[in-house]
């Protein structure tokens, strides 16, 4: 009897578990998907859905193709609650391309690729300070291509 | 019969035709070997090393462009058989095969073929419908591609925003494998098309992208090396990415200009660079061994 109750206790906190996530997923694409994705134009959305729940001191990057000749936004859009973020293009050689910090944030960077080349987007919350409160928030890293 | 109910029989009939199109009923499924029997350790784990790191693969759209852009025509029959879908039981060929009509979808609609774009829509419709992505999908996103056949831009925007649907609904819920084999699908079908059409449209800039996509192939087995799920369908995919990473790794892959420019106010990154380019041997292999894998997946 104490194992059918100890499953079924694991089975609903999982559930439960799983549930929230989904929630919480679902709400960063309905963030990114209204908020975010409007401020491409007049670049195309790649299609890429890039997001993910961050707290202050984490991280995130995003491993991207840039193809010669073609045109690019990429954009990095936070949730308010989690304040502004900072964030830097880097190339394979980890060369900063552009960056941007939380005291003079810029959520986009438009580009022209010059020739094919790998390049990774860094994104990073800064820590919270002295507060014992801890936000996490929704942060969409987003590419948008000239047709 | 009003004019309102006259347009509305003609979309229902167009909508009907569209599904036919797409094969009949499908045959009983196999077991959905869907992510939520995974050991919950195990999936913690993973989120837990790749929560904050992704693998940008160049998306289906993004590829027909760069095709398009590159010379490319438009060649229906090298594009997957719509009567196929229903053969597509299990969710691993199920989700390859999303991948592969998605592709499909964006070259015709890229190309504006917007009748076929109807069929591939009907069948990636299918297909999502049976691997439980509801809500990606539904009878207004047919709706809203009949009533927009004659705006392109408004077309690919709905093909483009479907797609996100789909794969931000399976990473949400904790089917990201299901999202990989999908994009995997996706990959491989673009380098396809794109190989296929250069049998008789064989042009540089045409082999220049399809030897750049080397850099995608790095990033598409990182993507599907970060799961290690017992997934027969995964392993077989990984085998798959390898046998033509190590096809790729004898092309000249060109190397990123060093210096910036501007033009029309807009930087310039890595100009300078040297392009890629394939060898005919290099193409042919890239070609057939691309063919093999695309077949064993359709089949």
């Amino acid at each position: 009897m104490y194992n059918v109750r100890t499953t079924l206790a694991k089975t609903l906190l999982a559930s439960a578990f799983l549930l929230t996530t989904a929630l919480v997923n679902a709400q960063c694409r309905s963030f990114a998907k209204n908020k975010c994705v409007p401020d491409l134009a007049p670049y195309k959305f790649n299609e890429s859905f890039n997001a993910a729940q961050l707290a202050p001191g984490e991280e995130a990057e995003v491993n991207l193709t840039f193809y010669s000749g073609q045109e690019y936004r990429v954009m990095v859009c936070t949730h308010p609650i989690l304040g502004e973020v900072n964030w830097k293009l880097v190339d394979e050689n980890n060369k900063i391309v552009f960056e941007s910090l939380a005291d003079n944030p810029k959520h986009s960077f438009d580009l022209k690729a010059g020739s094919t080349s790998a390049m990774k987007v860094v994104v990073w919350v800064p820590s919270g300070g002295n507060t014992s409160m801890v936000h996490v928030g929704c942060v969409a890293i987003l590419v948008g291509f000239k047709e | 019969m009003t004019t309102l109910q006259m347009k509305n029989l003609s979309l229902t009939l167009v909508l009907a035709t569209c599904l036919a199109a797409c094969g009949n009923e499908p045959p009983p499924q196999d077991k959905l070997t869907l992510e939520n029997g995974v050991d919950s350790a195990i999936q913690a784990e993973r989120m837990k090393k790749t929560k904050s790191i992704f693998y940008n693969i160049p998306s289906p759209m993004e590829t027909a462009g760069l095709l398009k852009k590159a010379g490319a025509k438009y060649n229906k029959t090298i594009l997957n058989d719509v009567k196929n879908v229903d053969k597509y039981t299990s969710a691993g060929q199920q989700a390859l095969n999303l991948g592969i009509y998605g592709a499909d979808l964006s070259y015709t609609s890229v190309f504006n073929h917007t009748q076929e774009s109807m069929f591939y829509t009907s069948c990636s419709r299918k297909l999502a419908d049976r691997l439980g992505v509801i809500s990606a999908f539904n009878d207004s996103t047919l709706e809203l591609m009949q009533s927009n056949l004659n705006d392109r831009d408004a077309l690919l925007d709905i093909v483009s925003e479907t797609y996100w649907n789909v794969d931000a609904y399976l990473k949400e819920n904790g089917r990201d494998n299901i999202s990989a084999l999908m994009i995997a699908g996706g990959w491989v079908e673009g380098l396809y098309i794109a190989t296929q059409i250069s049998k008789i449209n064989d042009t540089p800039e045409l082999r220049q992208r399809i030897a750049e996509q080397r850099i995608s192939l790095n990033d598409l087995s990182n993507l599907i090396n970060s799961y290690e799920l017992e997934d027969a369908r995964l392993t077989s995919v990984k085998a798959d990415i390898a046998s033509l990473q190590a096809i790729f790794a004898e092309v000249a892959s060109g190397a990123p200009g060093t210096a910036t420019s501007e033009e029309n106010g807009v930087p310039v990154i890595g100009t300078g660079g040297t392009a890629a380019t394939l060898t005919d041997a290099q193409l042919i292999k890239i070609r057939d061994r691309t063919a093999e894998i695309r077949t064993t997946y359709i089949n």
